[in-house]
């Protein structure tokens, strides 16, 4: 409505003045000499100019893409006022070339990139609408084929100005159109791969790859014409002001491409090459859905070093944005590749190590198993940590510091950076080794301490019970005071008043071991409760959260 | 690609309408596009938005779920999470690695976990706390820590409004 007002308001405008000019001068061109020299004539002309651009656009909007949706709407007055900013400080630098061609130039730019923008919101809408009829191939294709023609001739303008008669604005006008046909570029392949996989039934599983790819390229040509644009005008002119929000927005997305390449094909090359196949019992335990689509597994899942399973299409998609478990966080890149079942435990000490460290290696009972219940095995050692739990997943695997991408060869380095790299190097090894050295210490004194239990448990067949653990001792009080047991009770008697004298060898060794059992024992206890208090406070805390957030 | 951002956006509409969660209705606004969802968001009982009834739509990206939705309440809101222009600001529809507020840990970030019922119930429980460290409302936020009456008294009145209600 306010725009058919502003229409008629205008064209009324343009008829009084007009008509004014005629009724002085009675003939075409004085009127026409009279209306220039007008300012207030020419200020209703210039009004009247940009309402007809308006209703041009409008119409060939209507043409092209019918009614907007809001979205794209909105995005169209974002990008515009972004643009017109840039305009007016384009304008500051060529003050000496200022008049009405100009302006009319810039606003025909104007003109011509809203299209460029609509057409590629159009173009990624595609993604999202179920039907795509076949108006809309014939709408994009005329309307890009179009631009593509204005580009090519805005450029070779530009270019034949700027050969002819030496620098000036056109050089600005011949880059952002350069900038524009780019855009067309990326458009059509867009457009193309989206038409392709629309036809296609099955989800195509490289079109995100190809997306990315041709991102990077696309990317990494435009920052070649804005890093050369900058250099000419900054000869030329001054710095291009104007240019700098777009540059660094090309400058990032384009580093963001090219990491994304790099490290997804470095997670995608993990997981084919390192990640197993979830079993079906493991599908089965993850109740055969993947977490990422919400559809169920059936086969070609994989499993992280994190124990999440998701289908390995799934993941590959997520893998071109981050590198991260879906569901934990945990970065693949710089976990531990999971070694099939050949060495878990080494594993699950380097887990376990950083909180070893502190604690003296002969006081660190929480590493140790619980006290042997079946018959011991001679001196067998068990394994070293078999109670261990799993390490939580986000923590402790990055402790020992990520190894930095090596370069392929070496040969092209200069000396200051190979010894850069070599000290880092040489720190990574050292704490490797300090690590390994933290392991090994906690490794014997769990074997000392086992093979203290083994003997003690061997020697003393009777006192088995009262070698238990505190909690055994007061279960046995309880016992006694209910007096159900009659063989405890014996038993916590000679605890409570050790024997006088046993006189066999066993005796001395008992003594000697004993008291250092049981206070590690008494130690491994507190200790335990302790952590099953953390445990049970972080379970409450987070249940907390989880019935808050459900 | 698309088909199967459409069938997990099916899927949870359809989880949604089984089993929806108290105070909160979410659905496609057409059928025929079913990337662009309204929601109506209750405000949480015993705070300051309590029994409003807000509107909001949120725009899913043609690679959801790897990239999360955008969410823009339709209503007048004045919060410290939530801008001028109805937009929520909240960790949970952020990738990582996009940093608007530079404080939030990555735990609480974007991912194909994360789903539409999840981020409507971290709304409603950012209505009932706000966090007036993100500067998504400076005001709003600025009021919320030194003028609790004052936020209470602009909450009721948003409150009224939602409901069609005289202010009081
Ligand atoms: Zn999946
Ligand atoms: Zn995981």
């Amino acid at each position: 409505m306010k725009a058919v007002l502003a229409t008629v308001i205008s064209l009324a405008l343009t008829t009084v003045v007009i008509g004014n000019a005629y009724y002085q001068k009675k003939q075409f061109y004085p009127s026409i000499v009279y209306l220039t020299n007008s300012n207030p004539s020419m200020a209703v002309m210039y009004l009247q100019a940009f309402i007809l651009v308006l209703l041009v656009g409008k119409l060939l909007r209507k043409i092209f893409f019918g009614q907007l949706r809001p979205a794209e709407f909105e995005h169209l007055i974002e990008r515009s006022w972004y643009a017109i900013t840039e305009t007016c400080l384009a304008f500051t630098v060529f003050r000496d070339d200022f008049n009405p061609k100009f302006i009319a130039l810039f606003t025909l730019l104007l003109f011509l990139k809203a299209f460029h923008w609509l057409a590629e919101d159009r173009v990624d809408y595609m993604e999202r609408s179920p039907v795509i009829g076949w108006i809309f191939h014939v709408r994009i294709l005329t309307l890009l084929m179009l631009l593509a023609q204005a580009d090519t001739y805005f450029i070779h303008h530009a270019y034949q100005f700027t050969a002819s008669k030496g620098p000036s604005v056109q050089l600005v006008f011949g880059f952002e159109y350069s900038i524009l046909i780019i855009m067309i570029v990326n458009i059509l392949i867009k457009y193309i791969l989206h038409a392709i996989d629309s036809r296609w039934e099955a989800p195509w599983e490289s079109k995100a790859a190809v997306l990315l790819y041709t991102e990077l390229a696309i990317n990494f040509l435009k920052v070649l014409l804005y890093i050369g644009f900058v250099a000419v005008m900054v000869r030329i002119y001054t710095l291009p002001l104007f240019a700098f929000r777009p540059m660094y927005e090309t400058m990032r997305s384009f580093k963001k491409a090219y990491n994304d390449v790099v490290l997804s094909r470095r997670a995608i090359r993990n997981m084919n090459t390192l990640y197993p196949d979830a079993t079906p019992v493991e599908l089965a335990a993850a109740d055969n859905e993947c977490i990422i689509c919400r559809e169920e597994m059936h086969s070609g899942a994989k499993k992280l070093p994190c124990n999440h399973i998701f289908h390995a299409a799934c993941l590959r998609l997520w893998f071109q944005r981050q590198q991260t478990c879906p569901t934990c966080r945990l970065n693949v890149l710089r976990a531990p590749a999971p070694e099939p079942a050949a060495a878990p435990q080494p594993a699950a000490g380097v887990g376990g190590a950083p909180a070893a460290a502190p604690a003296p290696p002969a006081a660190h009972p929480a590493a140790h198993p619980a006290p042997p219940t079946g018959p011991p095995q001679g001196t067998t050692v068990p394994p070293p940590f078999p109670n261990m739990p799993p390490p939580p997943p986000i923590m402790a695997w990055g402790v020992p510091p990520p190894p930095p991408p090596r370069p392929a060869s070496l040969a092209h380095l200069t000396v200051a950076e190979l010894q850069r790299l070599e000290g880092t190097e040489r720190r990574n090894i050292e704490a490797r080794l300090q690590l390994l050295r933290e392991i090994q210490a906690m490794l014997d004194a769990s074997v000392l301490l086992m093979q203290q239990y083994s003997s003690v448990v061997n020697n003393l067949p009777i006192n088995n019970a009262s070698i238990g653990t505190q909690t055994d001792v007061s279960e046995k009080r309880e016992g006694r005071q209910v007096k159900t047991e009659p063989d405890v009770v014996p038993t916590t008697s000679t605890h409570k008043q050790p024997s006088p004298a046993p006189s066999t060898s066993n005796a001395t060794n008992e003594d000697e071991v004993y008291p250092d059992s049981s206070t590690s024992e008494s130690n491994l206890n507190s200790q335990r409760d302790k952590t099953d208090a953390n445990a049970e406070e972080l379970r409450r805390r987070r249940l907390q959260k989880f019935t808050i957030e459900k | 690609m698309a088909g199967s951002a459409l069938r997990r956006l099916m899927a949870e509409y359809k989880q949604l309408t089984l089993n929806p969660p108290e105070g909160i209705l979410a659905g496609p606004i057409n059928e025929e596009n079913f990337f662009e969802w309204e929601a109506l968001i209750t405000g949480p009982e015993g705070t300051c938005f309590e029994g409003g009834i807000f509107p909001a739509k949120l725009i899913f990206p043609p690679d959801y779920p790897l990239s999360p939705p955008k969410m823009q309440f339709i209503c007048e809101m004045f919060h410290p999470n939530i801008y001028a222009d109805g937009r929520v600001c909240i960790s949970i529809l952020h990738a990582p690695g996009d940093d608007p507020m530079g404080y939030e840990s990555s735990a609480e970030r974007w991912s194909p976990v994360q789903s539409v019922e999840k981020i409507l119930l971290s709304v409603v429980s950012m209505l009932a706390e706000p966090n007036d460290e993100s500067g998504a409302n400076v005001d709003a936020a600025k009021m919320w820590r030194e003028d609790r009456e004052q936020f209470n008294k602009i909450a009721e009145r948003l409150v009224r409004r939602t409901l069609g209600l005289p202010p009081p």
